[in-house]
């Protein structure tokens, strides 16, 4: 059993927007994610009053994190798969306890040197080291 | 008078002060198990074992960087997510033998993790979810 903490972040995306999800998400240090597919539904009143089309087919992608890395993968999500971007994709984490079967962290690069997890600083310690 | 009975409605409606719920026998969570697909039917059929009666599949696919799936065994990408409501009663047997299956089985690397179950509403539907058969048999009698 795992003796980290662990988040499962759940992101809502247009169809077809999971890679970027997934590549923004393993630049944050994410590692592997399950993508499922949805479809979404919008009140069809409030969609014609402002004149905006809602694409019903999602994909839902379930990254397992650290809950260390959580805030970075978040932002990640945020900023290249957001409301925002055409993605129009929604994120949100939940705490889960009891993680079973995830490997350490051993990931070798193409030189056969393995890649060390990134570590990545929340925001408040950033700001504390630039004052 | 109306302060004390708001007090006690706001009890039984938000639990008692420690914030916990006030139902504290067996709380129930979702585990929710990943595996690849073909092997969706063997891992619901085991965690079935565990006292869990309802259990849903969803049919997804992995992400994982070739290198690291071929080494965790997964050389499949299809996956099935699977969402079993469990009481906290069973839960360590379930996880402690998922674990040993995931090690053991070959072609059945996966992971698991639980979410707590913060409320649920109807005795029934907790009965059912919780398998709790000795409520229903005193019910019955």
């Amino acid at each position: 059993m795992s003796a980290f903490n662990h988040e499962v972040i759940f992101c809502i995306v247009n169809t077809g927007f999971s890679e970027t999800v997934m590549e923004a998400a393993k630049d944050a240090g994410a590692r592997g994610g399950t993508i499922l597919n949805a479809r979404g539904t919008a009140n069809k009143e409030a969609e014609s009053f402002f004149h905006i089309a809602i694409q019903p087919e999602k994909e839902i992608v379930m990254i397992l994190v650290d809950s260390k890395i959580k805030d970075a993968v978040l932002h990640a999500l945020y900023q290249k798969a957001g409301l925002d971007t055409m993605g129009r994709g929604i994120a949100f984490s939940l705490p889960v306890e009891d993680v079973v079967g995830l490997t350490p962290w051993k990931a070798v690069d193409m030189d056969g040197k393995t890649i060390k997890m990134p570590i990545f600083k929340k925001p408040s310690e950033t700001t504390e080291e630039t004052k | 008078m109306a302060e004390i009975k708001k007090s006690s409605i706001a009890r039984r409606l938000y639990g008692r002060s420690n914030g916990r719920s006030r139902v504290s026998m067996n709380r129930l969570k979702i585990l929710v198990t990943v595996v690849n697909r073909p092997k969706a039917d063997f891992y619901m059929d085991h965690i079935q074992s565990f006292g869990v009666n309802m259990q849903m599949v969803v049919f997804g696919h992995g992400t994982a960087p070739r290198e690291i799936a071929t080494a965790m065994g997964l050389a499949d990408s299809e996956r099935a997510v699977i969402f079993s409501v469990i009481g906290e009663n069973n839960l360590r047997a379930a996880l402690d033998s998922l674990d040993e299956k995931f090690n053991t089985i070959a072609g059945g690397k996966g992971i698991a993790y639980t979410i707590p179950m913060s409320s649920i509403i109807g005795k029934s539907i907790f009965n059912f979810l919780s398998d709790n058969r000795d409520a229903v048999r005193r019910n019955e009698a």
